[in-house]
């Protein structure tokens, strides 16, 4: 199938459906929208920008939390990268192709942050930290892609554990050390189209396919617990106050309602 | 309604249907390539207000905005989440974004 070439109409809410989708989910798109906030970064932040001194209590619990990230960004560098040949259509392979380059470099990031705060072997000190909750998502997460079930892995990634990570993410920006914090905003960045991609997606595959919905809510009861699991263990180790969590938790809930599944 | 003028200017002009059209201003949105960045804004919170020609993107809360002012039942996209959206008037009277899969 030939690549089209998307023509910009004035206002870009009149593009054809389908020119707005060639034009978003291509690599042209995704290369000149990280282009405008990752140029002049390095491992996500500016050069020039000052490292606080934490204390050693604050110092600790970041390098939990950045661990745990590390554990979900490698589930969606590995769960994004198998999704790719299962992908039904082209769209959706060159999409996720964007999505593996995104998680490969929030991975870097977070594990440059720890080898920053003093962490001599940061791979060692992920497998050390991290949350049995979130690796007990991470395997069944492997498990869906392992097992060829598109939909369940999607929701599972890009509804899941990409609306978790938004949420989070952009919560801790708000009171994270400054090189942490300009870290976490470029990472929120990238995960804003993954969420995208994720409900709508699933939304259209719903849309064409209702009888799926049972399966679907099916991993949903079955995450759920983990998914809440981890956002409670990180939000105390972050230590956001509890009505913050609770928001949290209905901003998490809210892709996953507009999908039907409350 | 607060506009901000550097942002978007009502240039008084109606359309067929006649709405009232806007010049969109680049914002400093850096998420979408340079010639789609004048469509989006961040939403600043509270304080902040939406023109005739903005809605909130549910999915990902950016501001979308439009060269015309905006009605129930028009297409709106969200290129940094890459949604569809449609707008509809909500219970309050207020405009708002629904996601169109």
């Amino acid at each position: 199938m030939a690549v089209r070439s998307t023509p910009v109409p004035t206002d870009i809410h009149d593009l054809d459906p389908q020119d707005f989708l060639e034009e978003v989910h291509s690599f042209e798109f995704w290369f000149q929208a990280v282009e405008g906030y990752l140029t002049g970064l390095s491992y996500g932040h500016k050069p020039d920008t000052l490292d606080t001194p934490l204390a050693e209590v604050d110092r600790d619990r970041l390098v939990t939390v950045l661990c745990n990230y590390c554990v979900g960004e490698t589930a969606a560098l590995e769960g994004a990268s198998g999704l790719i040949a299962i992908a039904p259509n082209r769209l959706a392979k060159v999409f996720l192709s964007t999505q593996v380059a995104d998680e490969g470099r929030h991975l870097e990031v977070f594990l440059h942050r720890l080898r920053d705060l003093g962490i001599k072997e940061p791979e060692a000190e992920v497998e050390r930290r991290a949350s049995r909750s979130l690796q007990l998502f991470k395997r069944r997460l492997l498990e869906l892609v392992a097992s060829k079930d598109w939909e369940a892995a999607i929701f599972a990634q890009n509804v899941i554990l990409e609306a978790l990570e938004f949420a989070v993410f952009h919560s801790h920006a708000q009171t994270a050390d400054p090189i942490t914090r300009e870290v976490l905003l470029g990472v929120v960045k990238d995960e804003r189209r993954h969420i995208g991609f994720g409900e709508n997606e699933l939304g259209r595959r719903l849309a064409i396919a209702p009888h799926i919905r049972a399966r679907i809510g099916q991993v949903k009861k079955e995450l759920d617990h983990l998914v809440l699991d981890t956002l409670e263990e990180t939000m105390k180790h972050i230590g956001v106050a509890r009505d913050e969590q609770d928001r949290l938790g209905r901003a998490y809930l809210e892709s996953v309602e507009r999908l039907g599944f409350a | 309604m607060m506009v901000e003028a550097l942002e978007t200017e009502d240039i008084g002009v109606s359309d067929s249907q006649g709405r009232r059209r806007f010049l969109l201003d680049d914002t400093g949105f850096d998420e979408v390539p340079k010639k789609y960045r004048k469509f989006y804004r961040k939403w600043k919170g509270p304080g902040d207000s939406l023109a005739p020609n903005e809605v909130i993107c549910p999915v990902c809360k950016v501001v979308i905005r439009s060269t015309r002012e905006l009605r129930p039942g028009d297409r709106v996209y969200c290129m940094p989440c890459m949604s569809r959206l449609v707008v509809v008037r909500n219970e309050a009277g207020t405009l708002e974004a629904h996601v169109a899969y």
